[in-house]
C-alpha cells in the first residue's frame, strides 16, 4: 500500500467472492455483503449488513471495530466518505458493487485489484501450509468418495458422505462437482437424483479448504471392471497430466502447460476436444478462491514462479467413454514442481457388489 | 462454497407457478414503464433468479434477462457445455454463454432494445463492478434505474409451492437436529452428523452455525477446526431445499432440558402468535411478558430480494420495513434466563388481518 501511494485500502467481499476479504482481513462472510478498511497497519474496521455476522466477526476478531447495517453499502460510502482526504482505494472489481464505484474512487479499482491480485498469486509459507494440509485433505476425501461410490446410490449421497467426511475434520467449506454416465455426459455439475450404474463412469472434482485455501483433486473411477475402451481414455488423461506437470517451473508460462496437455490429446486424435466445445481450461490457479489465477490455457502468457499453486487438470470429454476427469494440486518450486496430491493416478475401480 | 443436490422437479415446482411469478413482473414492469429487468445471481445472491426460474448458480454468476413479454434469457458465465444442466434444472427461455457479463448484457440490449428505454436493475446498488461497469460505460449505462421496490413488492406473500418447499427443508432440519447423538464431544462431530443427515434427506445446502459451549459464551460462530462441546450448546442450521432457504435454532442440553427453556420456548411461541403484518416489533411483547429472563436479541428475515434471507425488523433497529401478511419468514431469538443463554429460531407464516402468524411446522 505504501508503494502504491495508499492509506486506506477498502476490500469487498461476499460468500461467492470472499478470498481477498480474507486475505486482506482474515474474515470469512456466510451471508451478505461486507466491507474491511485495512490501512497500512492492517485491517482496522468491518461493516457487515447482518447482526449475527457482525457478533461472530466481533468474536473471531476482538480487536477489530465491527458494526453492521441492514444497508452496509451506504454505511460503508459513508465511513469512506468521513475518511477525508486520505488516500483511499477500493477492491476487487469482482465485489465491489455498483453504488462505491459510481463514486469517486472508481479510478481506483483496477489498480487495487491488480495490486491484491499479484500479493495473493505466491504464498507464504504458512499460504503453503494451509495448502498442503487441504490437498492431504483432498486425498482422505477422495478414497471416502471411492467407498461410497456403489450402484443404485444417488449422486447427492456420495457428496453427503463427503461432506460429512470433511466436517468430520473440521472442514467448513468445499468446492465439489461430480458426473456420472457414459458416453453421453458431457461434463460435471452439483449431484442430481441420479443413481449409480454398472459401468458407469464416476467423475469428481473435489476441493476442500482448510484455513481458507483450497487444493483440488480430480479423479475417475468405474463402477465394475474398466472396458478395454476406458483404460485406453485413461492413459491418454494420464499421459497429459503428466506432460502438464512435467512443464512446471519457474520462467514457463502458464500456456506452457496447457499445450503440454493438449499435445497429448492432439498426438492422439483427439485436439478437437481440448477446444471450448468440450472442456474449459487445463488447470487453474489455487488458494483462497476455487478458481484462481492463471487459468491454464494455450493463451495465456502469466509467468509461474515459485509458490505459485496450481491444480492441473486436462478434463475433457472424450468421445468414446464420456467425461473424464484427472487432476493434482501441485505447487511451483524453484526447480520445477512439487506434487501434492498423493492419491494414485489410476482408473479406479468399485467393485459391483 | 458448497451445493448439495440441485434439481427440478415439475411436480413440486410446475412451470405454471413460475410462468406467474414472471408474469407478475412483467406486469409491475409495464405499470413502471421499464423496458427490461436485469437480475444478478451468484451463489451469494441466488434467490430472486431462483424464485422466477429455479436456477441456483453452484458456483459461477449469471444476469436474468425480464422483458415486458415472453420467457425470461439467462446470460450465464458458464460454459456452453452447461446449457444442457441449466435447461434441465431451470425454466427459462434463452440461455447464452456470457463469460464477461455485463458486456453481454449491453450486447443484448443492442440486439433487442428496451422499449420503453428504462432498464429496471434490481438492487442495482449492489452490483458488482465487474458486471456493472461494462453497462454503464455502454449507451444504456444512463438508462439505468433501481427496480428493487418493483420486485419486493411482488416477492411475499409466499405462494403455496414455495411454503411446501420451505415446509421441507424445515423438516430436513428438524430430521438433521434428531441425529445429534446424545453423547457428541465435538463440534466436528456434531457437524459431521448434522452435515451428513441433512444433504441425504436432498438439501440443497446446509449452513450451520455453533455456539458450542452455551454457558460459555452464546455467539453463533462458522467452525474451521475444532471445538469441545459444552453441557449446553447452540445450533443454527440454514437448509435450502430446491432454493427456498429455512433458518432454525436449537439448544441442546447433554443432561435433562432445563425447565427454563420450556419457558423459553413458550415465550419463543407466545411471540410468533403475536407477530402479524401490523405489528411486527417484539419490544412491547417482550416488555408484557410475565416470564422469567429477557430477549436479548431477535431477527425477523424473510426472502424478498436475491440474498436468500433480509431483515426485516430487529432488536438492533427501531423501525421494521413492512412484510405483508401470509409471507414466509424466520424469526430467531435469544433469550437470557437466570441460568444462562436460550437461543432459538423457526421459520414462520406471517398473520394477517388479525391473525396470528403460525410455525410454518
Amino acid at each position: 500500500m505504501a508503494d502504491e501511494g495508499i492509506d486506506i485500502l477498502v476490500v469487498a467481499g461476499n460468500p461467492w467472492r470472499c478470498d481477498y476479504l480474507r486475505f486482506a482481513a482474515d474474515v470469512t462472510p456466510v451471508e451478505g455483503h461486507a466491507f474491511a478498511f485495512i490501512d497500512r497497519e492492517g485491517p482496522v474496521r468491518i461493516i457487515t449488513e447482518h447482526p449475527a455476522e457482525a457478533r461472530r466477526l466481533r468474536w473471531e476478531r476482538a480487536e477489530l471495530d465491527v458494526t453492521w447495517s441492514i444497508s452496509a453499502i451506504e454505511e460503508t460510502e459513508t465511513a469512506i466518505r468521513e475518511l477525508g482526504k486520505r488516500r483511499i482505494a477500493l477492491a476487487p472489481r469482482a465485489a465491489v458493487p455498483y453504488r462505491l464505484a459510481m463514486g469517486p474512487l472508481a479510478a481506483s479499482i483496477a489498480p487495487a485489484t491488480a495490486l491484491l491480485d499479484r500479493l495473493m498469486l505466491r504464498k507464504s509459507p504458512s499460504e503453503i501450509e494451509a495448502f498442503r494440509r487441504a490437498a492431504v485433505l483432498a486425498d482422505e476425501g477422495y478414497a471416502v468418495f471411492r467407498d461410497a461410490a456403489r450402484v443404485g446410490r444417488p449422486e447427492y449421497a456420495l457428496v453427503a458422505e463427503v461432506e460429512a467426511f470433511f466436517r468430520s475434520r473440521g472442514c467448513p467449506e468445499n468446492f465439489q462437482i461430480l458426473g456420472s454416465g457414459g458416453r453421453e455426459v458431457r461434463g460435471m455439475h452439483p449431484p442430481t437424483e441420479r443413481r449409480l450404474a454398472p459401468g458407469d463412469l464416476v467423475t469428481t472434482e473435489l476441493t476442500p479448504c482448510v484455513d481458507g485455501y483450497y487444493a483440488q483433486i480430480c479423479r475417475t473411477l468405474v463402477l465394475g471392471e474398466p472396458s478395454k475402451t476406458q483404460e485406453r481414455a485413461f492413459a491418454v488423461y494420464n499421459e497429459a497430466l503428466e506432460a502438464g506437470i512435467a512443464a512446471i517451473r519457474p520462467g514457463a508460462k502458464a500456456r506452457d502447460v496447457a499445450r503440454a496437455q493438449n499435445e497429448v490429446f492432439r498426438d492422439h486424435g483427439l485436439g478437437d476436444y481440448v477446444t471450448s466445445e468440450y472442456t474449459r481450461v487445463r488447470g487453474h490457479g489455487l488458494g483462497l478462491y476455487v478458481d484462481g489465477q492463471p487459468a491454464v490455457l494455450e493463451d495465456v502468457d502469466l509467468d509461474l514462479e515459485p509458490d505459485m499453486t496450481l491444480v492441473v487438470h486436462p478434463n475433457t470429454y472424450h468421445p468414446e467413454v464420456g467425461y473424464f476427469v484427472h487432476g493434482d494440486s501441485v505447487r511451483v518450486i524453484p526447480d520445477g514442481c512439487e506434487v501434492l496430491t498423493r492419491t494414485p493416478r489410476r482408473l479406479f475401480s468399485v467393485p459391483l457388489v | 462454497m458448497r451445493r448439495g443436490l440441485i434439481s427440478w422437479s415439475r411436480d413440486e415446482v410446475p412451470p405454471s407457478v413460475l410462468e406467474a411469478r414472471v408474469a407478475r413482473l412483467q406486469e409491475q414492469m409495464r405499470a413502471a414503464e421499464l423496458g427490461v429487468v436485469l437480475i444478478y445471481t451468484s451463489f451469494a445472491r441466488p434467490s430472486a433468479v431462483a424464485w422466477l426460474t429455479h436456477f441456483v448458480p453452484y458456483w459461477n454468476e449469471a444476469l436474468l434477462v425480464v422483458q415486458p413479454s415472453g420467457a425470461p434469457v439467462l446470460l450465464a458465465a458458464f460454459s456452453k457445455r452447461m446449457h444442457d444442466w441449466i435447461r434441465s434444472v431451470s425454466h427459462v427461455g434463452e440461455v447464452r454463454s456470457a463469460p464477461d457479463l455485463g458486456r453481454a448484457a449491453a450486447a443484448f440490449l443492442k440486439e433487442r432494445p428496451p422499449e420503453p428505454s428504462r432498464i429496471g436493475v434490481l438492487e442495482l446498488d449492489a452490483l458488482p463492478w465487474s458486471v456493472a461497469e461494462p453497462l454503464v460505460k455502454s449507451e444504456y449505462g444512463r438508462a439505468l434505474v433501481d427496480a428493487t421496490g418493483l420486485f419486493t413488492a411482488i416477492r411475499q406473500p409466499a405462494d403455496e409451492v414455495e411454503i411446501r418447499l420451505a415446509r421441507r427443508a424445515a423438516t430436513i432440519a428438524v430430521q438433521a437436529f434428531k441425529a445429534i447423538p446424545t453423547a457428541a464431544k465435538s463440534a466436528s462431530e456434531l457437524l459431521s452428523v448434522l452435515e451428513r443427515s441433512a444433504r441425504l434427506d436432498g438439501a440443497e445446502e446446509v449452513l450451520p452455525r455453533l455456539a458450542p459451549d452455551l454457558r460459555a459464551d452464546a455467539t453463533l460462530r462458522r467452525l474451521e477446526g475444532d471445538a469441545l462441546l459444552g453441557e449446553r450448546y447452540a445450533v443454527e442450521l440454514s437448509v435450502a431445499y430446491k432454493a427456498t432457504w429455512v433458518r432454525i435454532t436449537r439448544c441442546v442440553s447433554t443432561h435433562a432440558v432445563p425447565p427454563s427453556w420450556r419457558g423459553a420456548a413458550d415465550r419463543f411461541v407466545e411471540t410468533v402468535e403475536r407477530l402479524n403484518e401490523a405489528n411486527l416489533s417484539l419490544e412491547p411483547q417482550v416488555a408484557g411478558s410475565v416470564r422469567p429472563g429477557k430477549t436479548a436479541a431477535w431477527t425477523l428475515e424473510t426472502c424478498r430480494g436475491s440474498p436468500p434471507l433480509s431483515i426485516v425488523a430487529t432488536g438492533e433497529v427501531p423501525s421494521p420495513s413492512a412484510l405483508p401478511g401470509g409471507s414466509l419468514a424466520c424469526l430467531s431469538m435469544q433469550q437470557d434466563l437466570n441460568d444462562g443463554p436460550w437461543l432459538g429460531g423457526a421459520p414462520l407464516i406471517l398473520g394477517s388481518g388479525g391473525q396470528p402468524s403460525r410455525l410454518l411446522i
